[in-house]
């Protein structure tokens, strides 16, 4: 796993790293930054380290791009108004 | 609490639409496409010296408009703008009901055309511009309603003003047939022509294509400045070319119409190019080779226009930027576009599976694709040779050789289907729904 450092900013989403894995804060970035940004930070995971996203909405075209790179997203608890997901490694 | 990641997709304030509606429509452009093919081939013996008037030719030219463009149109606006404007589709009914109505509308005004049967004709007039009516409805609906993305709005603003005038103005050309006068044949004709094809296709085609664009090439939104620049110059020369068409100061209002389109199409396609250039996805296949072309085609298009307006003594200079226009440019672009779009959709789709759903590689079969790319543009270059020559047999084998292509589309939409609805993607659906 190279992702960056906690904090660290990006060109593109917030990323920090946590026990459960790399977290991305895409929220408030217009379309199709949100996409990019969370593939960029997928295809740079060499290894099963889940992703966090945290979005603003139902990413529904991130989701054949994921099964496409051999990821899947599940959705888990967030705060209120936030869409966040769990993404992982399947193949 | 943990749940897949498309169960909530298909929740109630899902922004997708069901799949049976945008594959509906899709399906009916993908059998319209092969109808429009052999249209032509009945009627090829005119194709060379076409220049409007009922028969098969004007026929396979509204098979290819009304049936395969704004069908294709309708539903993959109605699919994308909820989506990328960020708002839960609002009817399913609507949608649905519109396909009832324009469909066999639109075999109605193909039919009435190509016996020709001018009452056929009218009714079917009728039916299709009640059906783009209500489709304007839903796209004014889902564009007041849009949040973000200003300038693919405003194109769609600047498509469905144009998709009245294409309107009243067919209307008025159905009913010169049945013996009512009009605004006379010329402008209506001429209005027609530029609004439908550049105005509301066009339009939709720039405005769309700065979602999936860069969706397709996973590069950042281009410049919102130099898009607005470049539709406001595309809605300028829309402006003058209808002025010209009133009959004042024809040909420098035609002239500058060309020039200011022509600028607003150069700094779109810098736009779309820095997006390719750019992407995190360089390989993006033949189908954004076709796209590729379509784009050298619409400029091809502009020039072909100017030729029309300065009145080049070449012979079928009409018919020749007829097929670059709407063959070239918009048929072309649109098939390289769709054989995208319909295995992404439906893998979009197949998400609710609690197992990983079907990429869109897997449903895409390349074999049908590969003859349909290389059938499609040697029918293109065979009917731009028929014309120039003037031969009605290289016309033949142009339309015979686009029913080959036509027909492993259709191929290609058949396997995209079987695969979306294969029994292990249904058994996952199931254990969704379960879950």
């Amino acid at each position: 796993m190279n992702a960056s450092a906690p904090d660290a900013p990006q060109a593109q989403g917030k990323r920090w790293v946590e026990a459960d894995g790399v977290h991305i804060d895409v929220r408030g970035l217009p379309p199709p930054v949100p996409l990019v940004a969370i593939l960029e930070l997928v295809e740079s995971i060499g290894d099963a380290t889940p992703v966090i996203v945290h979005h603003e909405r139902d990413p529904q075209m991130l989701y054949p791009e994921l099964a496409e790179i051999g990821w899947r997203a599940a959705r888990i608890d967030g705060a209120p108004g936030e869409v966040r997901l769990k993404l992982e490694r399947v193949r | 609490m943990k749940q897949a990641a498309g169960a909530f997709i298909a929740g109630a304030a899902s922004r997708l639409l069901p799949p049976s509606i945008p594959f509906r429509f899709f399906g009916a452009a993908v059998a319209y496409h092969l109808l429009a093919w052999i249209a032509l081939f009945a009627g090829a013996q005119s194709v060379p010296h076409f220049a409007g008037g009922l028969g098969w030719p004007l026929a396979a030219l509204h098979l290819v408009t009304l049936g395969v463009l704004v069908m294709t149109a309708i539903g993959a606006s109605l699919q994308l703008l909820p989506v990328a404007t960020r708002q839960p589709v609002r009817s399913q009914r609507g949608p649905a009901m519109i396909w009832w109505l324009y469909t066999p509308g639109v075999a109605a005004v193909a039919l009435g055309m190509g016996l020709p049967a001018p009452r056929l004709l009218a009714g079917g007039a009728v039916a299709v511009v009640a059906a783009l009516g209500g489709y304007a409805l839903l796209l004014a609906r889902n564009l007041v309603g849009a949040k973000g993305m200003p300038v693919v709005v405003a194109h769609g603003w600047a498509a469905l003003g144009s998709l009245v005038v294409v309107l009243a103005t067919a209307l008025s050309l159905a009913c010169a047939y049945l013996g009512f006068s009009g605004f006379g044949r010329g402008m209506e004709l001429s209005l027609h022509v530029t609004f439908a094809a550049y105005g509301f296709m066009g339009l939709l085609a720039l405005g769309l294509s700065y979602i999936l664009v860069p969706m397709f090439a996973l590069s950042a939104a281009p410049d919102e400045r130099r898009a607005w620049i470049s539709l406001t110059l595309a809605v300028t020369a829309l402006l003058l070319s209808a002025a010209a068409s009133s009959g004042i100061a024809q040909q420098p209002l035609r002239m500058a119409a060309i020039g200011s389109g022509t600028v607003a199409v150069a700094l779109h396609l810098r736009l779309m190019s820095v997006a390719l250039k750019t992407g995190m996805r360089r390989e993006l296949g033949r189908s954004f080779t076709l796209v590729r072309i379509a784009w050298s085609l619409l400029v091809v298009s502009l020039v072909a226009a100017l030729g029309v307006a300065m009145d080049a003594p070449v012979s079928g200079m009409a018919t020749l930027f007829g097929i670059l226009l709407i063959g070239g440019w918009l048929l072309t672009f649109l098939v390289g576009i769709l054989q995208r779009i319909m295995p992404f959709l439906a893998s979009m789709h197949a998400a609710p599976s609690k197992r990983l759903p079907p990429t869109p590689s897997s449903l895409t079969a390349q074999r049908p694709l590969a003859i349909h790319f290389v059938c499609h543009l040697a029918a293109l270059a065979l009917l731009a040779l028929a014309v120039v020559t003037g031969s009605e047999k290289v016309a033949s084998v142009g339309a015979l050789v686009g029913c080959v292509g036509a027909a492993a589309f259709a191929c290609f939409f058949l396997i995209v289907l079987t695969r979306m609805s294969a029994p292990d993607l249904k058994v996952g659906r199931r254990q969704a729904s379960a879950g």
